[in-house]
């Protein structure tokens, strides 16, 4: 930051690589918009970011139906665009996704559901993807609903 | 790295607090260290007596009195929550530990989550 | 640049409970970041010096509240990236 601030009392070296997590949904929380913001502002400082982790209501992002009005910004393409153009894995809480009605094909098949809704390049996967970020050096960012 | 999920919803009215403990389970499973703060209305998870049957739900009581088993490190009460619910340390489920939360217990842990 | 020990991102308006929460777990080598309704806060007396408080500068515009804190405390999201990379933690509430 280029503003003046106090002398620093330490120089640990800081976080390069980063997991986010989004909890809030898209629509009723400002948490996937502000997320995306912060993503295009880390990679570009050079900093990596290994995955992205929707959680709980954060899962409806990942949603290939959502349809808002063309006059707003559509969170779950640009979610996808910039997850596919930086190769960074999207994932869905398996648990989160299919108590709220958003599977993938697999999961179609194996509860016999009548559709699929899981946009590309968004996979499903269970919490050990967020036990992993856990157990590494990445820095976990939450990003929950407000109100 | 040692991790402390927050629960600050009250049971059975959002999915939040559930989700929370799956957190803090799933990281027990993968033998990483954790432990569960209840504050805010959030301490009214661990009041004795809990029967959900009427509304559908499984008792969140059993699965809190599993967590220890599962590997969950500590469950902590934030006193002042407590004394607002008029909860006394008897009301609380056995292993719980009534704790002052402040920038001295938080510093404790590398990683301190919400689930939402 | 500073590097706190906790960066606490906050998103909450004051009329939430986790708010007040955030507040009380604040300690002296801490900083503060108000984001989305949680700039809110720059209404409200904090009791946290400036020097280690800052705001989401679009959430702020968005709310009508630039001119309520001083140019140095309104942060961009690159300020953002470099404020959660540098602290040793950070705390979402």
């Amino acid at each position: 930051m280029s503003k003046s601030l106090p002398e620093q009392t330490r120089t640990p070296a800081p976080a390069g690589v980063f997991t986010l997590v989004i909890t809030g949904a898209p629509y009723s929380s400002q948490a996937p918009s502000t997320a995306l913001h912060f993503a295009r502002a880390a990679l570009a400082a050079n900093k990596r970011i290994d995955r992205v982790f929707l959680y709980g209501d954060g899962v409806h992002l990942a949603s290939s139906l959502s349809a808002p009005p063309s006059d707003e910004l559509n969170l779950s393409e640009a979610w996808a665009a910039f997850l596919t153009e930086n190769s960074i894995p999207g994932v869905a809480c398996i648990a989160s996704a299919l108590r709220r009605g958003l599977v993938n094909e697999a999961e179609m098949h194996r509860y016999e559901l009548s559709a699929s809704n899981l946009r590309e390049p968004f996979e499903i996967a269970g919490l050990g993807e967020w036990v992993d970020s856990a157990a590494s050096e990445s820095r976990i960012l939450y990003f929950h609903k407000g109100g | 790295m040692s991790t402390l999920i927050i629960i600050d919803q009250s049971p059975y009215g959002s999915w939040e607090g559930r989700e929370a403990l799956d957190m803090a389970f799933s990281l027990a499973a993968f033998d990483q260290p954790v432990s569960l703060l209840f504050c805010g209305a959030g301490v009214n998870w661990l009041r004795k007596g809990q029967d959900a049957g009427k509304i559908q739900q499984k008792s969140i009581e059993r699965n809190l009195a599993a967590a220890p088993v599962f590997g969950v490190e500590a469950l902590f009460a934030d006193r002042r929550a407590c004394d607002q619910y008029g909860l006394a340390g008897t009301d609380l489920l056995d292993h719980v530990s009534i704790t002052d939360v402040g920038p001295d217990f938080t510093g404790r842990f590398d990683h301190v989550a919400f689930a939402g | 640049m500073i590097t706190f020990r906790t960066l606490h991102i906050l998103n909450k308006s004051p009329a939430h409970g986790r708010y007040s929460l955030c507040l009380s777990a604040i300690g002296p080598e801490d900083g503060l970041l108000l984001t989305e309704n949680g700039v809110l806060a720059v209404t409200q007396p904090l009791g946290i010096s400036t020097e280690r408080c800052f705001a989401l500068a679009p959430d702020l515009e968005a709310r009508g509240l630039s001119a309520q804190i001083s140019r140095n405390q309104a942060v961009s999201f690159d300020d953002m990236v470099d404020l959660t990379a540098s602290a040793d933690n950070v705390i979402s509430w």
